[in-house]
């Protein structure tokens, strides 16, 4: 029962990965857009799906909380520094993309567009800083807190950040060209062919980086899993590049959503049968099955939330039907 | 400055900011679904046009809502470790199921009510407001029951030192829950309803053109607002019973709180074991605006040929009456919150036991960072608020149809 559970906030967290992956993806290249209505063709193409795209990572935290007890005070404290930057980027990109076209003079939008880009930054590099850490352990004592907040700041740690970044951008590229009006979706197209190979780059930086560390290769409990990751990612990004090259956006989008993904599932696969490893003490190191809530609880959620998510899951799908297809003249324009 | 305080300090605020953004939510979401639900069954344009500009106010409202209620899920974490190791067992649950069942619907349903505007079919746009409201109430009812627990924890047992969940449905039933969620239902709507009354008070005294569309506004605001204070003071007053009982040193002493604490000085050894003095202030300062409230019946009669607006000093009391509400519920919530002190789950887990082992820098500069990136994001939200409404309902951008550029809402030249 554990491991389903483990299995669900998974599931919840990688598709927040790749679903909100694509709006922080889409914050970020408002950097490079000078143009006004561009910024704001980009902002509502995410449109009615951005509401829908960060209940994800609320949901995982609530199963995180409700499942995972153990696990949720030590993860969040143990890699403040991480988590805290990526929650204010994850804030500042809700208020900004929600807020940004209320005022109606153009110095106040691009004033908001660039806390979106501040954020989308945040979001990413946090991110990616929290499934690094995961990778290299916590200074976790047997009494249950972690000390300090130094542990974090490693090489590996910074180059997975970027590399999580890399890849959003590429993410969210992916899903301008597969969403903005087809005449729109050739520069961003060409953009997102760009990107890929930065985002390989940066995934193989990552790769040497852990591979050199002692810390990470300590942890890693499932080499396999650890070394399937760069693997499955690089294999994403190369089918992305291909099938953008031949035109076919929604694939390209597909095989980036999925390396995000398997980002996610992999992290996970190479940390069990622990959940978070502790570098200085074995035997203070948390387990899935040590982490989880007890018995009852878990039966309770499960019997109240898992007869329910076919409901979750259909209204996202009847969000995405309603609103799939290039955005064009006649969609409704709001954010 | 110790990292319990900073902690303690910490949450107040964000609790404080999500709390003032939230109880505009719930109530305006109540009276977005009768307005819509009107306007489809009815068909007059004025309905249409005011769920559209009173739709725009709760959406850019609804934004800060989100982001405090993502800081405060995270803080749990953050900052209150010990919460979740020792009581995240029992706590943890309704929480979860809120943003499973609750709060992940309400914003995937309110993504597309705002982008479904003349793309989906009238019933079906109804419909997603209508669960918009409804999950509403589902988050607000789970989040009450997690709050309650913290008050009286009911339904456990302690293993291990770690409590387990015993009795799911004691906590449904919690003496500290059924009169508090009530409490704060209709508090959340007296807050919408006074919103509503004194925007349209405002235009009204500026004698704005759109004259009949605010007069309503005017009118609903103002009954929805008298019928809910006397709910909230109903509600409020039925608290003291249940509460006094499960919380005795709550409303100072008494032989039973005495004896309380002589139970919690042999179980957890000496210690100052009343709430600080803020609580008490709080809930009487909260019990005189709402009586002060109380008053809006007698400006009930006054909508009779529409004399509120002809007298017009109505007007104004209805407008400088407007921040009262918001004071009174964040009074209401320190004198049920630090009124638990020092307990974070009343004689359970005392709050220095359940803060994170943060060092004082990190804790401080996070409070700090939070409370700035948070204060500054209230406030621009506020001034964007206070611009919408005072724009009028000439043209929101909600539910603009889509071909249709921004009205130019400047004056005309005279001298073109």
């Amino acid at each position: 029962m554990e491991l389903a559970w483990y299995a669900l906030l998974g599931l919840f967290f990688a598709a927040y990965l790749v679903l909100g992956g694509y709006d922080y993806g889409v914050g970020l290249l408002l950097a490079r857009g000078t143009d006004p209505a561009r910024r704001r063709a980009a902002l509502n193409a995410v449109g009615p799906f951005f509401l829908g795209n960060e209940v994800w990572l609320v949901a995982a935290v609530g199963i995180l909380f409700g499942a995972f007890p153990m696990l949720e005070g030590e993860l969040l404290s143990g890699f403040y520094p991480a988590v805290v930057g990526a929650l204010v980027g994850v804030i500042l990109v809700t208020a900004g993309v929600q807020l940004r076209s209320r005022p109606a003079g153009e110095r106040s939008r691009a004033g908001w567009d660039r806390v979106v880009v501040i954020g989308s930054l945040l979001a990413a590099l946090g991110w990616g800083a929290l499934l690094a850490g995961l990778l290299q352990g916590v200074p976790l004592r047997a009494g249950g807190h972690v000390a300090g907040v130094t542990h974090l700041f490693t090489p590996f740690v910074a180059a997975a950040g970027l590399a999580v970044l890399a890849l959003v951008a590429a993410h969210g590229a992916t899903f301008l060209t597969l969403r903005l009006p087809a005449a729109d979706a050739e520069a961003t197209g060409r953009l997102a062919r760009r990107l890929v190979p930065v985002a390989l780059a940066a995934v193989g930086v990552a790769t040497v980086l852990g591979l050199l560390s002692e810390r990470v290769r300590d942890t890693v409990q499932q080499p396999v899993a650890g070394l399937l990751a760069p693997v499955l990612l690089a294999g994403a990004l190369l089918l992305a590049r291909a099938a953008l090259a031949r035109r076919r956006p929604g694939l390209a989008f597909a095989a980036t959503g999925t390396a995000l993904a398997a980002l996610v599932a992999l992290v996970g696969a190479a940390l069990w049968p622990y959940a978070l490893v502790s570098t200085i003490d074995p035997g203070a190191s948390l387990t899935v099955a040590d982490a989880a809530a007890s018995g009852p609880t878990l039966r309770l959620l499960g019997w109240l939330t898992v007869p329910l998510l076919p409901a979750l899951l259909g209204f996202q799908l009847m969000c995405w039907w309603v609103f799939r297809g290039r955005t064009d003249g006649r969609a409704p324009v709001y954010w | 400055m110790d990292t319990l305080l900073l902690a303690r300090l910490q949450f107040a605020t964000t609790t404080s900011i999500h709390f003032l953004f939230v109880v505009v939510t719930l109530g305006l979401v109540t009276l977005l679904v009768g307005l819509q639900t009107t306007a489809v069954l009815t068909g007059k344009p004025v309905y249409w046009r005011l769920t559209r500009f009173w739709g725009q106010l709760y959406v850019i409202n609804y934004v800060l809502g989100i982001a405090t209620g993502i800081v405060m899920e995270f803080q749990f974490g953050l900052n209150w470790s010990g919460l979740s190791r020792y009581v995240g067992n029992v706590f943890g649950a309704p929480l979860a199921i809120e943003t499973l069942v609750a709060f992940f619907l309400e914003s995937t349903f309110l993504g597309m009510w705002i982008f479904g505007w003349h793309r989906l079919r009238k019933g079906l746009h109804l419909a997603l407001l209508w669960g918009v409201a409804l999950t509403a109430y589902a988050s607000a009812f789970w989040i009450m029951v997690a709050n309650s627990w913290l008050q009286n924890p009911v339904g456990y047992e302690v293993r291990d030192g770690i409590a387990h969940l015993t009795d799911f449905t004691a906590l449904l039933t919690n003496p500290s829950l059924g009169m508090a969620f009530g409490h704060v239902v209709f508090a959340a709507l007296l807050v919408g309803g006074m919103l509503m009354a004194a925007v349209s008070a405002w235009h009204l005294i500026r004698r704005t053109p759109d004259f009949v569309l605010f007069r309503t506004s005017l009118r609903i605001g103002l009954v929805t607002a008298a019928l809910s204070i006397t709910m909230v003071q109903g509600f409020g007053f039925a608290q003291f019973g249940p509460v006094g009982q499960v919380q005795p040193t709550k409303f100072g002493g008494g032989p039973e709180a005495d004896a309380l604490v002589a139970e919690w000085t042999a179980r957890f050894g000496q210690g100052d074991y009343t709430p600080p003095v803020l609580a008490s202030v709080g809930l009487g300062f909260m019990i005189l605006i709402g009586f002060a409230l109380g008053t809006l019946w007698l400006l009930l009669p006054l909508l009779w040929r529409d004399w509120a607006i002809r007298l017009r000093f109505p007007l104004w009391l209805i407008l400088l009456a407007l921040p009262l509400p918001f004071v009174a519920v964040i009074l209401g919530w320190i004198a049920r919150e630090v009124g638990r002190q020092p307990w974070v789950a009343y004689g359970l887990l005392p709050t220095d036991q359940a803060v994170s082992g943060v060092a004082p820098g990190v804790m401080l500069a996070s409070l700090i960072g939070f409370s700035l990136l948070l204060g500054a994001l209230a406030v621009a939200n506020w001034v964007l608020l206070a611009r919408h409404a005072a724009r009028g309902a000439a043209d929101p951008a909600l539910g603009r149809p889509p071909t249709q550029p921004p009205a130019d809402t400047r004056p005309v030249p005279a001298f073109a």
